[in-house]
């Protein structure tokens, strides 16, 4: 199996303040990469680095290099709107757009990049709702607000609204953190389906979440990528004392 | 510690007391209301709608030119106003950070508080002198009023758009300014809406800037660089006028219009902007 | 959506089924070498060793498991019980390559009587059975099947006894032939006992309920 991302170095600033250390690991294709760490480790600046988020913030700087199959996304000639189309986003709080219909959320990210094609648009929204399994329970009202759905529920809009421009990896924020235990169960599942066509990459504070969900585990602690392997192994029989003391909560 | 009944007396007290000031503030506004409508109601005819304005103290004619005025001066300087005020609020909440947003955010606080009359001796000054009283000086006047106005409430409400539905929008690959242009203002587009009321209905009552810029007039409207007539000073001048039986109900019912006209744009831009999913 | 432990149990399910069917052939393939004087040591050897490196698998996923998933009641029975089915099917193999073991030093039933040799291979019959039994019973998660194996238990428990009184009456020619045949008797005994300690768990995980089949 080949690797989808690889990020070489990396370190990120807000201002003077550093947040990632020289992070250098490799993400497999068509897995699930877990990254988890105690809060302000991190892990959602990592994330937020393979797409290029983390420059939208002011004064935020990032350095070395992330590569998207074998091509650097920081370089000079790359625009990071298309790097955007092809790593898709899903965050912390479900996210819809207000003042769309269900069917205009879905197709958003295609609309607002000037896709007009009734028919086309048509196709892409089923195919994106069925593969976050929200199509069955929304087919009959598409015209409905995004907002009116529950919260997990628009979890998985904003995921089919991310699915729906057809990226290739799928990067997901504590994705269930605001969630009732249930539908975070729902998203869960989701992921280990979404795993067989892409690769995914969930930052979550949940450590058991990233035990159920993951193939890799990825620690983070004060920046620095600490521990990274199989989940199994992670979980089971972790190499560095500090993640045994995370994960056996005695910190974080 | 107090006994409960005390608390609950202290309870009831700080209730009444906030409803006797409520009561207080809506006095007067209810006794506008009433005045008004009471006394402009009967001096309303379709006569004064649509007829000249007659000299001072004369029987019959109307207002027909001032509402005409009123409504073209006001639309015009909202053409102007509007866009840039909308403009230059997206920038200043888009570029919160930067130093040229902070500077220019204060002079527009500074502009805001610019008295109206100075704006209009900045009208007579600047335009009047050079092609005379004119319907454009008086829009440039007002829309220099509504600018600020318009910015603040524009940068106000986009800053109040959750940083989340900007994200959303830029992770799906949509360059920053259409996210800016479609997502962000189309969720806040309630928000800016009420700014852009807030902005009309302050020029459309505005009397100082217009008396030096359009100066006022008998007659219909006769061209962008003619003088014109408008409700503020239409009102104005009614209200001086010595002769009161004739002239005050005109007053009242110019009054009563112009309240109306402002009421009228509201609804209709309230509708338009109205939120298709409550 | 299926849970997402459901592909970790139906693995381990799957690796399971696998380790029965093959210490059924294994546990047969020795006894059928003891009666008839056929060496199948080797073969034993190597049926065995993959059975103790699956079992050893099947542990691991148990761990991963409970590792991961956080398993509780029905889950927990299962990866629970599997984890000890999985140590009973080593057993099976371990006794097989014991007796095939004996085969292969001491010449196995051989130098027996024909009421010896067809004692035996009366009681393997019924061992044999036990295994399919318990087999069968984990692939359906059928506690009524598991239950049906006290019987047969009972059967091999009182022949396993009576051919010590049978040995003690009348002697067999040989000291050779004594010891392994008690001691293959000795082997089926055993293998009969995890085969219904396997259905006892099969029971476990299908109701909750702990019982002792003997």
């Amino acid at each position: 199996m080949s690797y989808k991302i690889e990020i070489q170095s990396l370190s990120a600033w807000f201002g003077s303040k550093q947040v990632l250390q020289d992070i250098t690991m490799k993400i497999k294709e068509n897995l699930v990469t877990a990254i988890i760490g105690p809060s302000g480790c991190g892990k959602t600046t990592l994330i937020r680095c393979l797409n290029r988020m983390h420059e939208l913030t002011p004064r935020a700087k990032v350095t070395g290099r992330v590569l998207l199959d074998g091509e650097d996304i920081y370089s000079e000639n790359v625009d990071p709107v298309t790097v955007r189309r092809r790593i898709g986003m899903v965050f912390q709080k479900p996210n819809p757009f207000p003042m769309m219909s269900i069917y205009d959320n879905t197709a958003a990210g295609l609309k607002l990049n000037g896709v007009a094609d009734k028919h086309r648009l048509d196709g892409i929204v089923e195919k994106s709702l069925r593969a976050a399994h929200l199509w069955d329970e929304v087919k009959l009202e598409l015209g409905k607000s995004g907002a009116s759905l529950s919260g997990g529920q628009q979890q998985r809009l904003c995921i089919a609204r991310a699915l729906a421009i057809e990226p290739e990896v799928i990067l997901m924020d504590e994705p269930t953190s605001a969630l009732d235990p249930t539908a975070a169960a729902k998203i869960e599942q989701l992921i280990r389906i979404l795993a067989e066509n892409y690769t995914v990459v969930i930052v979550t504070h949940n450590m058991q979440q990233a035990a159920r969900v993951s193939d890799f585990t990825a620690f983070l602690y004060l920046g620095k990528l600490v521990e990274y392997g199989l989940t199994k192994d992670i979980f089971e029989n972790p190499k560095s004392e500090l993640t045994e003391k995370y994960i056996t909560g005695e910190f974080g | 510690m107090r006994s409960y009944s005390f608390r609950k007396l202290e309870d009831r007290m700080m209730i009444s007391l906030a409803y006797a000031a409520l009561i207080i503030a809506l006095i007067p506004l209810i006794s506008i209301l009433v005045e008004t409508v009471g006394r402009g109601l009967s001096a309303i005819s379709f006569s004064l709608l649509l007829e000249e304005i007659p000299p001072l103290g004369q029987p019959g004619g109307g207002i027909g030119p001032a509402i005409q005025g009123t409504l073209i001066v006001v639309a015009l300087a909202s053409i102007m106003g509007i866009p840039i005020g909308v403009f230059s609020g997206i920038y200043l909440a888009e570029f919160r950070q930067s130093r040229f947003a902070s500077v220019a955010r204060f002079l527009n606080d500074v502009l805001t508080n610019v008295p109206s009359i100075a704006l209009g001796i900045f009208g007579w000054t600047l335009i009047v002198v050079v092609i005379g009283w004119s319907v454009i000086a008086g829009a440039i006047a007002l829309a220099i009023m509504m600018i600020p106005i318009v910015t603040r409430t524009t940068e106000e409400a986009i800053k109040l758009v959750p940083i989340t539905i900007r994200e959303a929008a830029i992770a799906l690959g949509v360059p920053q300014w259409k996210t800016t242009l479609t997502v962000v203002l189309s969720s806040t587009k309630k928000g800016i809406a009420t700014g852009i009321l807030l902005a009309v209905a302050r020029i459309s009552g505005e009397t100082a800037p217009l008396l030096l810029t359009i100066l006022g007039s008998r007659f219909w409207f006769s061209g962008f660089t003619q003088p014109t007539a408008a409700l503020p000073l239409a009102i104005f001048n009614f209200s001086q006028s010595p002769f009161r039986t004739a002239d005050l109900p005109r007053a009242w019912g110019a009054s009563l219009i112009l309240i109306f006209i402002v009421l009228a744009i509201n609804i209709i831009v309230r509708y338009i902007t109205r939120e298709k999913y409550g | 959506m299926s849970r997402i432990i459901d592909t970790g149990l139906e693995e381990l399910s799957v690796m399971l089924c696998r380790m029965g069917e093959l210490t059924y052939e294994t546990v047969s393939l020795s006894i059928k070498g003891c009666l008839n004087g056929t060496s199948v040591y080797s073969q034993v050897h190597e049926m065995s060793d993959a059975l103790i490196s699956m079992s050893d698998q099947a542990e691991d996923k148990t761990f991963e498991l409970i590792a991961r998933f956080q398993p509780v009641a029905s889950d927990l029975r299962t990866i629970k019980s599997y984890m000890k089915i999985a140590y009973d099917f080593a057993r099976y193999s371990r006794y097989a390559l014991d007796i095939s073991y004996i085969n292969e030093q001491l010449g196995g039933l051989k130098e027996c009587e024909e009421w010896i040799t067809e004692y035996i291979e009366k009681m393997s019959e019924k061992v044999l059975n036990m295994v399919r039994t318990s087999i069968d019973a984990l692939r359906s998660h059928s506690a009524q099947l598991a239950k049906t194996i006290a019987k047969t238990e009972e059967e091999v428990d009182k022949m396993y006894f009576e051919y010590l009184d049978k040995l003690i009456k009348k002697a067999p020619a040989t000291s050779k032939c004594t010891i392994s045949s008690v001691l293959v008797v000795r082997y089926l005994e055993r293998i009969a006992d995890h085969a219904t300690y396997i259905c006892e768990s099969v029971i476990y995980l299908a109701t909750g309920e702990k019982t002792t089949l003997r």
